[in-house]
């Protein structure tokens, strides 16, 4: 186990030998909450059951058009660990499956929203009370106060309702939100010395957005990344739920949700484990958010 | 672009330098604005060389007058002018050869460097943004020269500033400021924030970097001992004026301002011998002055043993007392 | 007066970090009489701030107490349970902050704040305080702060550092009967003001008859006001004498080279400080832990932490050199 002192200046040389260190360090700061790892498993599993969906699930074509009345209602047994659906399919292999379209959508509307809303947060944290500013955050506010779920309703209406529509409809409103959490760090970190160090030396501005502020920045980015995933997930599942987003036959946490309501409670199971599989992966992002907010803090010396 | 100073070798001027900071504090139907007066008329030189010692406590004004030197804030009125060259506007609106030939070392080094970068990357970007890097010489050699130069050890520039001990964040901080080879440095309180035994590592190795490389230091600091070992010529700041101006040796043997006189005699000193060499204690009384509330006439009366009717009228000007010592009080 | 009031013997504190652990204090003996006041001088990191952490029981979690007692009054606080820890806290021992202006509540009156207190500190003996603005008032009073009845009703970003911290020394003065600490109460003011605040402290204990432990970095201070300092480097209390024997002779080369490294108001330049770093807590040195930056180390050194040596007059070294014998060492 290397430590402060066995960190040597020829393994600090090693750029591995860096790099290990580092990775060993950040573990270390990870770790120390049980919670945190259980989050790490619960996101690794969620994860590769997520790609490894047609090798793991133990009925894969019931994630496509399949139906088997007679096997229709089956409560949970040895062949259906989960039971099976209104019409047959295995609930378990679909829940793997709705995992694919949970994570795709989160991927999708974090890849826009992440890099729009940090520069623009940034730019209008920087130049805080001037123009650029004002004209960011109003137009922030705006997008900030629509309700994804009545502008995917919108897009559904003149659009046809699918899983892009429904992310686009996600993204559109989650943007704003790191815009505004960018503009608070940014508009504080400005203030710092070393900040004004650089800008007193001339450097420019682009160097100072992405090399001096953006850094400070990326522990509180990185945390909200891990928690919003659990977080679209439950808006994606709000969305399927009333029948937009990934249309069936195709599987999704909400519509799953959404069948089996009727049959409660009776056929409970129906309604029920994708239900905890939602709580499942939300929970599970929570606990790991955490984890990374502890692991990415500064330590003292 | 050829050194300009003028027949007094000197490097910085500054003329009736003001700096008001307006707060707003306008009511619903009232609008008003007060102005804080941070900096309200000073006039000192800086010879090319010299260690140039400011002096002041808290509302003084030190910090601004240094901060306006290196372009953290623009003047409200009056002339700056360093090398020939007019400099009272704020660094974004400087010229880079300006930026590149002044430069700060502020006073607290773990707020000076960013914590999320290494010292490589701190030392590099000056080099960067002054395209400093030859053909054929890898940046990563200057860094190392830079490290040497401040005597810590090549293998630092992997580490990140939150690793290293005060001192060697300071000298970090050095070598950043050190590496556009500039010809002016603003030392803001360079020690204050560290132990004393790791001060005079600090001082030493300035004052050795100066002699090496011809540089001009505008030292900034409350303590007076520490001025007395560093500075050649000491300016004392209240309240935004300047009150006493001499040579560090007339300034010490001979402190003329009752401010002067009642801050040295509140040193606390070490040892019998040292106590001697104070004025006779002068006990401070009352609370020092809100820039926003400036008394009228002379600033200090409110806190002045030795003030008389005419402090309470007329601001004094600042007088040669004796040659090369300047002093502002009526009663001299 | 000869009774003692706080006796830590043997303290030992570790920190459970990354890579092992910070074996901070190492074997820490600190004691103060009733009505005392006792500096404990020591810079950055050498563990000052955890042993008063330890006597109020304020440390972190992730530290740990293997060896060592803590008695007040003659019981050993590390074994009381909380409900007698509270009682202790309120009614024998209050602390001063370097920091007055984070120790105050910024959305609450001064008033609030000080009821607060005087309500808390009386609460767990029982009685009721009937008047608790009498009794702020007279805190204030006695504290010399101007117009208190106004005092009350402000609130602290209206005062100045000085009286903010002057307001701490009420609130502490007026719940305090045995023991008043202060940590570093005059690093953030100005240096005039660091006078009046640190002989109104004196003053106050003085009155109460209460016993002063002064904590610092500056020698200076410690000098003003102590009867008996303590000198801490790294864990370890490595001097301690009556304030005028200290200072006039030191005998452990640390606390040598740290007056040393003070610039004097005579002048003559900075002595180069303690070459060397404080040590890796999480790997200190098996012996002394001063011996890698002594001059003068020799064998015994680094093999055991070295016992305290009377060298006369109640001044104690826990040095090797001044074992008997050895006195020659140091000429040579």
């Amino acid at each position: 186990m290397t430590t402060e002192g066995m960190l040597t200046s020829s393994s600090l040389k090693n750029p591995w030998g860096r790099t290990l260190y580092s990775l060993k360090r950040t573990w270390y700061k990870f770790s120390r909450n049980w919670l945190s790892v259980l989050g790490l498993v619960i996101v690794v599993t969620i994860v590769f059951l997520a790609v490894f969906a047609p090798y793991v699930a133990p009925y894969p074509q019931h994630a496509g058009k399949f139906v088997d009345f007679k096997g229709k209602n089956q409560p949970p047994s040895w062949q259906h660990l989960m039971g099976t659906d209104t019409i047959g399919r295995d609930i378990l292999s679909r829940i793997i499956f709705a995992f694919r379209n949970a994570l795709l959508m989160a991927i999708v509307v974090l890849a826009v929203s992440v890099p729009l809303g940090t520069l623009t947060g940034l730019t209008a944290g920087y130049y805080s009370g001037t123009w650029t500013d004002t004209v960011i955050m109003r137009v922030t506010d705006v997008f900030i106060s629509i309700p994804p779920i009545i502008l995917a309703l919108s897009i559904a209406a003149v659009l046809k309702p699918t899983l892009m529509n429904s992310m686009i409809a996600v993204t559109v409103s989650w943007w704003p939100w790191y815009t505004r959490m960018t503009y608070s760090l940014a508009s504080s970190i400005k203030n710092e010395y070393y900040v004004q160090a650089a800008e007193l030396t001339g450097a420019s501005k682009i160097y100072i957005l992405f090399h001096e502020i953006l850094p400070n920045c990326s522990s509180s980015l990185f945390t909200k990344m891990a928690l919003d995933v659990g977080w679209v997930t439950l808006v994606g599942a709000a969305l399927s739920f009333v029948g937009l987003g990934e249309q069936p036959p195709k599987p999704a946490l909400g519509t799953m949700i959404a069948e089996g309501v009727e049959r409660m409670p009776a056929q409970w199971w129906i309604a029920l484990f994708p239900a905890l599989a939602i709580m499942f992966v939300v929970l599970g992002f929570n606990l790991f958010g955490d984890g990374i907010r502890d692991a990415l803090s500064p330590e003292e010396a | 672009m050829p050194d300009v100073m003028d027949i007094n070798n000197n490097i910085l001027v500054a003329e009736n330098l003001v700096k008001h900071f307006p707060i707003n504090q306008s009511g619903i139907f009232k609008k008003k604005w007060i102005a804080v007066k941070a900096v309200d008329g000073i006039n000192f030189s800086v010879k090319q060389g010299e260690c140039f010692g400011l002096v002041g406590e808290s509302g003084s004004g030190k910090s601004t007058t240094a901060y306006m030197t290196v372009g953290m804030y623009a003047p409200t009125s009056g002339s700056l002018v360093f090398k020939g060259e007019d400099i009272a506007r704020p660094a974004v609106k400087r010229p880079m050869h300006l930026k590149k030939d002044i430069q700060i070392v502020f006073q607290d080094p773990g707020s000076s460097l960013n914590p999320m970068r290494n010292i490589q990357n701190i030392l590099e970007m000056p080099l960067r943004v002054h395209n400093m890097i030859k053909k054929g010489n890898s940046i990563e050699k200057k860094v190392i020269d830079l490290l040497d130069r401040v005597e810590l050890p090549s293998h630092y520039r992997f580490k990140s500033p939150i690793t290293l001990g005060g001192g060697e964040r300071q000298m970090v901080a050095i070598a950043r400021a050190l590496a556009t080879k500039p010809s002016f440095m603003v030392l803001d309180e360079p020690t204050s924030a560290l132990d004393v035994s790791v001060q005079g590592k600090i001082i030493n190795r300035l004052i050795r970097l100066q002699k090496e490389f011809g540089l001009t230091y505008l030292f900034i600091t409350h303590d007076l001992s520490l001025m007395r070992n560093v500075a050649t010529r000491i300016a004392i700041m209240y309240l935004g004026k300047i009150a006493e101006f001499a040579s560090a040796n007339e300034f010490f043997q001979k402190p003329l301002h009752p401010y002067t006189q009642m801050l040295l005699s509140s040193i606390p000193i070490l040892f019998e011998e040292e106590a001697k060499l104070k004025p006779n204690k002068i006990h401070s009384v009352g609370e020092i002055p809100s820039p926003v509330d400036v008394p009228p006439g002379c600033s200090f009366n409110t806190r002045c043993p030795f003030k008389t009717d005419i402090c309470f009228v007329e601001d004094p000007v600042m007088r040669e007392i004796e040659p090369e010592h300047y002093a502002r009080c009526h009663n001299i | 007066m000869s009774e003692t009031l706080l006796d830590i013997k043997n303290l030992h504190v570790w920190f459970k970090v990354y890579g092992g652990v910070l074996k901070v204090l190492n074997g820490v003996n600190f004691n103060v009489k009733f009505g005392e006041k006792v500096g404990l001088v020591g810079e950055a990191g050498c563990g000052k701030t955890t042993t008063m952490k330890a006597l109020l029981r304020v440390l972190p979690n992730l530290a740990l107490i293997p060896e060592g007692d803590i008695f007040v009054r003659g019981k050993n606080i590390l074994k009381l349970n909380s409900r007698e820890l509270a009682d202790l806290r309120g009614r024998g021992l209050s602390m001063i902050f370097q920091d007055p202006t984070s120790a105050l509540n910024p959305v609450f009156t001064i008033g609030q704040q000080l009821y607060d207190i005087i309500k808390y500190s009386a609460g767990s003996s029982g009685q009721k305080v009937a008047n608790k603005k009498n009794v702020a008032l007279s805190a204030l009073h006695e504290a010399r702060l101007p117009d208190p009845e106004r005092m009350l009703d402000s609130y602290p970003i209206q005062l100045s550092g000085g009286m903010r911290q002057r307001v701490c020394i009420a609130s502490a003065i007026a719940t305090a009967r045995d023991l008043l600490i202060a940590d570093e109460p005059t690093t953030n003011l100005d240096v005039t003001i660091q006078d009046q605040v640190l002989r109104l402290i004196g003053d106050l204990v003085e009155k109460k008859g209460a016993s002063l432990i002064l904590i610092t970095h500056s020698l200076g201070l410690a000098r003003e006001i102590t009867e008996r300092v303590y000198v801490m480097y790294a864990g370890n209390m490595i001097e301690m004498a009556a304030t005028s024997l200290l200072f006039k002779k030191p005998f452990h080369p640390y606390t040598q080279g740290l007056l040393a490294s003070v610039p004097r108001l005579s002048g003559g330049g900075f002595a180069e400080g303690i070459p060397g770093r404080i040590p890796d807590y999480r790997n200190p040195p098996p012996g002394c832990r001063f011996e890698p930056r002594c001059q003068y180390a020799f064998e015994p050194c680094s093999k055991a932490m070295p016992p305290y040596i009377d060298v006369g007059d109640g001044h104690q070294v826990a040095c090797y050199l001044y074992q008997n014998g050895q006195e020659d060492r140091k000429n040579a």
